[in-house]
């Protein structure tokens, strides 16, 4: 019994995989974060172009690259970070974007792209930017300046946090003290270290995810957040506003990307096109709720999605705000650094 | 003399302890609020939603096609395993223990990538069939040190008592050795079944193109989704278990 329990198993599967090959409709298989793109506007795709979009999942940036470094093959669109795309381009994961077949990238605000990692879109095209900033608790925090200095204020001791991300905190205070973002000068990062120890006196602690609760509760009343975490909280609570602080701060963008070994690059260029298209993109912003560099498909949003400061943050401030980069070998500048704050009293 | 009391502080400190995280998940699912901080207020939102996103139930099918089928060939392949470990004593068996044994202890990163560059090497397509197989390969283990618990305590004499009063070797098998074994197999089969369910790491690995399973799913869902949609879901989850246990409690009741 036991025995005929294994064949109907292994028939079962073979049976499976014969149905499979056996689909006359194409499959464009898509490998991306979940929930990042609107279900409908993927169905409007499917059925324009009589295919199948099959989504698949990945968690963090690194996964990514791991699974497909170690030759994971039948993906035909990524979406990664576009720190994690300059890394997959360099070490030859990623196709050179053809630009004769996506006559939707006029579209692209080209002005933006053009401080990222791939201002010339070789090899990616951008999808949604996000921004690192203060989340704070209006009616709590009185005479609030959009600015890093907050973390000085001692009236706020113990009730506000910085994110538990070594690149982002000594970022915010390498900004605060006028540096780049990726910098890896040792002067600048020691006093960056020292500022981010002064801050840590006057912090709870550093972290992500109770962090967001506790503004949301009350135990907090500032908070470093993701703009996409803080127009959550937003949503929930009038209280919590967001801004960007005016030293700046970090910008990060997911791109589409096609690696070398996708099966079906013709459906993924009409994929990607179709994304770019103003209306679909407005669809996916609205879905989402992040901007997306796209000039023709901002014209369509309504105003307040577009005067929202966590979603479409001011020029001027955006001008000064860095995007990260991998910075190999020298990352181990920042954990040093890191692990100097993390034991300092 | 008094009794200590010590015992059932104990007790109740435990049972709070696994108990209290689950009852909470089941309050939050009922939570208005997605952060699960305060209590914003009773809602159903979080089920309707669960009960709308055909992403979500695409992949619970996946999980439970391979937690189901990776269970069944690793009960069977396992508790032949442990037959052969318990019967014959021969250096190609300490062999066979030592390979039984290391994938109980080997780190799941390290499975997950060498399978991953063992079935990319093979260029077998990833999907649902390379996820079971490597299902399969650690279930097995965990099947077979259960199942050898239990032959632990058989006799080998009362199959061979059988088998002299003219039993066949299937009827004896079937009459005297799998009714013997029947917990270590259960226990051993639902250990499968629980690992196979929520295993992240190798199956992130070893699956390919539209083979998501649940924890992938949720574990993505970390940055862009609603954790609510999940505390719903666990909370159907625990009540299916609740109620599978429930049943199968009132038939072995029966049946005394």
């Amino acid at each position: 019994m036991k025995k005929t329990m294994l064949y109907a198993v292994l028939c079962a599967f073979l049976a499976g995989s014969v149905s499979m090959c056996g689909k006359s409709k194409k499959e464009l298989h898509i490998y991306n974060w979940a929930d990042y793109m609107n279900p409908g506007v993927i169905e409007k795709f499917e059925k324009e172009n009589n295919c199948t979009v099959v989504m698949n999942y990945f968690d963090s940036n690194e996964a990514l690259y791991a699974k497909l470094k170690a030759g994971a093959q039948g993906y035909d669109i990524l979406f990664p970070s576009s720190y994690m795309s300059k890394i997959m381009y360099e070490q030859k994961m990623l196709s050179e974007i053809d630009r004769s077949k996506l006559k939707n990238l006029k579209n692209v605000d080209t002005e933006f792209i053009s401080r990222g990692l791939d201002p010339s879109m070789k090899y990616s095209v951008p999808y949604m930017v996000s921004y690192c900033g203060i989340a704070y608790n209006k009616k709590k925090v009185k005479n609030f300046t959009p600015s890093w200095s907050m973390y000085e204020r001692t009236d706020l001791k113990g009730r506000m946090t910085l994110l538990n991300d070594m690149r982002e905190v000594i970022g915010a205070a390498l900004k605060f003290n006028g540096c780049k973002y990726n910098t890896t000068d040792d002067m600048e990062l020691q006093k960056a270290g020292e500022t981010v120890i002064k801050w840590k006196r006057n912090i709870a602690k550093f972290d992500v995810d109770e962090a967001k609760r506790g503004l949301s509760s009350g135990e907090f009343y500032l908070i470093q957040a993701y703009n996409g975490d803080a127009l959550q909280l937003m949503e929930e609570n009038e209280d919590i506003g967001f801004a960007l602080p005016l030293e700046g701060t970090s910008i990060s963008q997911d791109d589409f990307v096609i690696p070398v070994n996708a099966r079906n690059p013709e459906l993924a260029y009409r994929f990607i096109d179709f994304m770019l298209e103003p209306v679909n993109s407005k669809e996916n912003m609205d879905f989402v709720y992040y901007l997306s560099p796209n000039k023709e498909a901002q014209k369509l949003m309504e105003s307040d999605f577009m005067t929202n400061p966590a979603i479409n943050p001011p020029k001027n401030v955006l001008l000064k705000c860095d995007f990260l980069i991998d910075l190999g070998e020298n990352n181990i500048k920042y954990s040093d650094l890191w692990d100097k704050i993390k034991s300092a009293k | 003399m008094k009794r200590s009391k010590f015992p059932l502080f104990v007790t109740a400190g435990i049972l709070v302890f696994f108990y209290l995280p689950i009852v909470i998940v089941i309050a939050q699912s009922f939570n208005a609020s997605r952060f699960g901080g305060a209590w914003k207020g009773f809602t159903l939102h979080w089920y309707s939603r669960l009960f709308a996103d055909r992403n979500i139930w695409h992949a619970i099918t996946n999980t439970l096609i391979i937690a189901a089928s990776s269970t069944a060939v690793s009960i069977v392949l396992g508790t032949l395993a442990a037959f052969a470990l318990y019967r014959y004593r021969t250096k190609l068996q300490i062999g066979h223990n030592m390979l039984i044994y290391l994938p109980l202890v080997i780190p799941d990163i390290l499975m997950g990538i060498s399978l991953l560059l063992f079935f990319v090497s093979l260029s077998m397509g990833l999907g649902l069939f390379t996820i079971f197989l490597a299902h399969v390969t650690f279930s097995i283990s965990y099947v077979a040190m259960v199942v050898l618990g239990r032959f632990q305590d058989f006799d080998y004499s009362i199959l061979e008592a059988a088998l002299d009063l003219g039993a066949s070797w299937l009827t004896a098998v079937r009459r005297i050795l799998i009714p013997f074994l029947m917990p270590g197999i259960a226990a051993g089969g639902l250990l499968a079944f629980t690992l196979s369910m929520d295993d992240f790491v190798i199956t992130f690995f070893v699956s390919g193109p539209d083979s998501t399973t649940l924890p992938l799913y949720i574990y993505s869902m970390m940055r862009h989704g609603s954790p609510s949609v999940i505390n719903a879901l666990s909370v159907i989850m625990i009540a299916l278990t609740f109620i599978i246990i429930f049943i199968s409690k009132k038939l072995l009741e029966v049946r005394k």
